[in-house]
């Protein structure tokens, strides 16, 4: 099936257009086993390291059933390096999703101008027809995989799931076929309501933040010094399922208002409000320790950070702010901080 | 290079002096306002700075006070207070230096600020000016507003460019109605046309300076430049510094007309990109020494904001919010890629430049993406000698002084080479 590339700093972009015109979206990662070397001639090391990685890829050869990409206003990153890729990446239908800094009345009407463009250069580019009936019908399938991940995301704090393969499985749904998502996200429920707990008595249960922390063995490797990611507010995860899209009404603005209103991320205004989110997480999963995560040079999460620490404490939270560069090896060299941070959570 | 060397060769126009006085009036004016309770503002540049003049609201801007502070080699202090805050050592040296400068309670003189009544952003040039003034609202516990501004893409066409800016549009009528809001004062239709004449005025005389750099010698250098710059950040809208603008074109066009330079012998001339290292402006006496002008920066041009040939004077005064959303989105200095290009290609040629610096500000991430494409095409389809340096505008950490001469003399040899030819 053809894929619709999708170069998103979060969850932002509506893959129900993408669905209703028959495509399967498909989002980038990164991978930190890719060698950086032709991106260093288009993007200053000193950048976000995620989206050079993504573009390195991209440059060595796109997945040939890619037809096409859509990238989303997220950060600088997204909105400077779009240009870049169009210069680099040998594909006729790019399109650069405005999707709005604010939340509010304007912001709205325009984000609906701008899906309706992008469905507009669809049907003209692929001549097809992207209805309002195909887009209720994908929003109900997405619909379906938000409500199948946010009942799996529970056997996380049931102690029934480890976090690094939710995650995992958060990525599955985002690149591959929808149909066979919601199969394999149903048989695994299935799976899950079978399972006993397993035992959690040194298990440090933490909230994951940050940047949008797409490497599975990071989180694994959490795993091997004792946390487990109870819940997180990142787009691969909570973030990609929490709320719903209307279903009643009309298909465009509802997904114009889910993406508007859904917890909110360090790229959008006013990012403080993201302290709201994880403060309710917080509370409600009870979480012994927060990590913030951020890739290497990610300025939005930069510069959340220090008032994020300031209210953790006045939350009385442990807190544990890291920085990452794409390389596994690296991830080792932060084991001193995390299992200081593993301690002050046992005190 | 020898110590030595680096003296001063560059001839200042006697008029940039007065800019010293106008400046001097913006902080005046700043103090004035707090003493007679009359609402302020903070502003980052590419905001509509306008509207603040045209609703009796006084303008501050941080970057400006940022530059201050660096010229002053006051910024890496402020730097690493903000740094001791949590705040990255990766983060722009801008809004680190305005932390330090507010957590120290610095002065005006030495780039410190004042807690304003509120705070205007924008994303138009880098999403950093939302969360530095996201950080400082929250600090002063002001309201703080915020313009998102659709970002124009190398394939962005008409149709999107259109509803792109009735969303801006919308928006910036919200801000009138938050103005209104916060400080009880009004719109008036006449004060705005006054303000936008002055700012149309202003930026004008400074496309005609800027044209006088195309002349050979250039009459004109970045002494002039990057200073003169402020009053277009800060006071458009004012009368005062259109005054001195004129001085100093009519003082340059002396000099074209009587064939003096600013350089005692000019034998290469330059665009810069990029914002200039404020606290080791040495570095541009240095290019001087080796017979070397910058004539066109696109940072100190693109801030006289009226170039787009759509945005007319009467437009702007008979529709002011249609002409200013129109600008936000054709900002010179957020030019897309393809566009960036072009522009820089046809510099080339109406300004006679020989060669082309590019600053990757390691502050400056937004600016700094795209150099390198811009940089080969410039070299491969234009044949136009490139160098790209790497530095930060206001943290002289990331400024290797050794590195940026060595490279400069190595540029200079392609630069005389290519003349040769
Ligand atoms: S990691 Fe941060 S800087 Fe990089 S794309 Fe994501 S939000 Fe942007
Ligand atoms: S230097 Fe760059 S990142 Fe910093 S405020 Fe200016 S435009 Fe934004």
């Amino acid at each position: 099936m053809k894929k619709i590339g999708i170069f998103d700093s979060c969850v932002d972009t509506p893959e129900e257009i993408i669905l209703a015109a028959d495509f399967v979206p498909y989002r980038f990662f990164s991978d930190p086993t890719v060698e950086i070397d032709k991106v260093n001639e288009h993007i200053p090391p000193t950048h976000c390291m995620w989206t050079r990685n993504l573009l390195e890829q991209a440059i060595n050869g796109l997945d040939k059933d890619i037809i096409g990409i859509i990238a989303s206003h997220g950060c600088d990153r997204t909105n400077r390096e779009f240009d870049i890729w169009i210069e680099c990446i040998n594909l006729d239908f790019m399109f650069f999703l405005n999707t709005p800094l604010k939340n509010d009345e304007t912001a709205l009407k325009f984000f609906i101008n701008d899906m309706k463009e992008l469905i507009f250069q669809m049907e003209e580019y692929f001549n097809l027809k992207i209805t309002p009936a195909n887009i209720k019908e994908a929003i109900r399938k997405m619909n379906q995989i938000r409500s199948f991940l946010k009942e799996i995301s529970e056997y996380r704090s049931k102690m029934i799931l480890k976090g690094s393969e939710f995650h995992a499985l958060v990525k599955y749904a985002q690149t591959q076929d929808k149909d066979e998502v919601l199969e394999k996200l149903s048989s695994k429920l299935e799976e899950l309501k079978n399972k006993k707990p397993f035992s959690n008595d040194d298990l440090k249960k933490i909230l994951l933040t940050g940047s949008d922390i797409d490497d599975t063995e990071l989180i694994k490797y959490l795993e091997s010094l004792g946390f487990h990611v109870i819940i997180d507010d990142l787009g691969v995860g909570t973030r990609y399922f929490w709320n719903r899209v209307d279903e009643n009404d009309e298909p465009i603005r509802a997904l114009a208002k889910y993406h508007l209103n859904k917890p909110i991320y360090s790229t959008k205004f006013p990012s403080y409000k993201r302290f709201e989110v994880l403060k309710n997480l917080i509370e409600n999963y009870n979480v012994e320790g927060v990590i913030n995560i951020a890739q290497k040079f990610c300025e939005p999460v930069l510069y959340d950070h220090p008032y994020l620490s300031k209210k953790m404490k006045e939350l009385g939270i442990p807190y544990l702010f890291i920085e990452v560069t794409y390389n596994r090896e690296s991830y080792k060299q932060l084991s001193t901080r995390f299992s200081a941070f593993a301690e002050i959570i046992s005190r | 290079m020898s110590e030595k060397k680096t003296k001063k060769t560059g001839k200042m126009l006697n008029a940039t002096y007065g800019l010293k006085n106008i400046m001097g009036r913006h902080f005046l004016a700043i103090e004035q306002a707090f003493r007679e309770g009359k609402p302020t503002a903070w502003a980052t540049s590419g905001s509509p700075v306008e509207y603040l003049y045209v609703m009796g609201v006084q303008p501050m801007l941080p970057e400006n006070s940022a530059t201050v502070a660096a010229a002053q080699k006051y910024s890496k202090n402020f730097i690493e207070i903000a740094e001791d805050e949590g705040y990255s050592y990766d983060l722009c040296s801008y809004f680190k230096t305005n932390v330090g400068a507010v957590v120290s309670k610095a002065e005006m003189s030495k780039g410190g600020t004042r807690k304003p009544t509120f705070m205007l952003s924008t994303d138009v040039i880098c999403d950093t000016h939302v969360n530095w003034f996201q950080v400082q609202a929250e600090r002063f516990n002001v309201p703080h507003f915020t313009l998102d501004i659709p970002h124009v893409v190398s394939n962005t066409n008409k149709r999107q460019y259109d509803y792109f800016k009735k969303y801006v549009q919308e928006q910036l009528h919200g801000l009138v109605d938050f103005i209104q809001e916060v400080t009880g004062n009004e719109y008036k239709e006449e004060k705005a046309k006054e303000v936008i004449n002055n700012s149309w005025d202003l930026s004008m005389v400074w496309q005609d300076i800027y044209n006088l750099r195309k002349e050979i010698p250039c009459p004109i250098s970045t002494r002039d430049t990057f200073g003169g710059l402020f009053p277009l950040f800060c006071m458009p809208g004012l009368k005062e510094p259109i005054k001195l603008y004129k001085r100093m074109y009519k003082e340059a066009k002396q000099r074209v007309d009587n064939g003096i330079g600013a350089l005692k012998q000019e034998k290469y001339r330059l665009m810069f990109e990029g914002i200039p290292f404020w606290h080791s402006l040495k570095f541009f006496s240095v290019l001087e020494q080796w017979g070397a002008i910058i004539v066109y920066e696109p940072y100190t041009y693109a801030f006289s904001k009226y170039m787009n040939p759509n945005v007319t004077k009467e437009y702007l005064l008979s529709n002011p919010i249609d002409a200013m959303s129109e600008l936000l989105l054709s900002f010179w200095y957020v030019y897309d890629l393809k566009t960036r290009i072009k522009k820089f290609a046809e510099t080339v040629e109406q300004w006679n430049i020989d060669g082309v610096i590019l600053h990757e500000n390691l502050s400056c991430r937004p600016n700094s993406c795209g150099l390198y494409d811009l940089k080969r095409h410039l070299m491969d389809d234009f044949n136009i000698p490139c160098l790209i340096i790497s530095g930060d505008m206001n943290d002289p950490r990331k400024f290797n002084d050794l590195q940026v001469t060595n490279q400069i003399e190595s540029f200079m040899e392609i630069l005389e080479k290519s003349k040769k030819r």
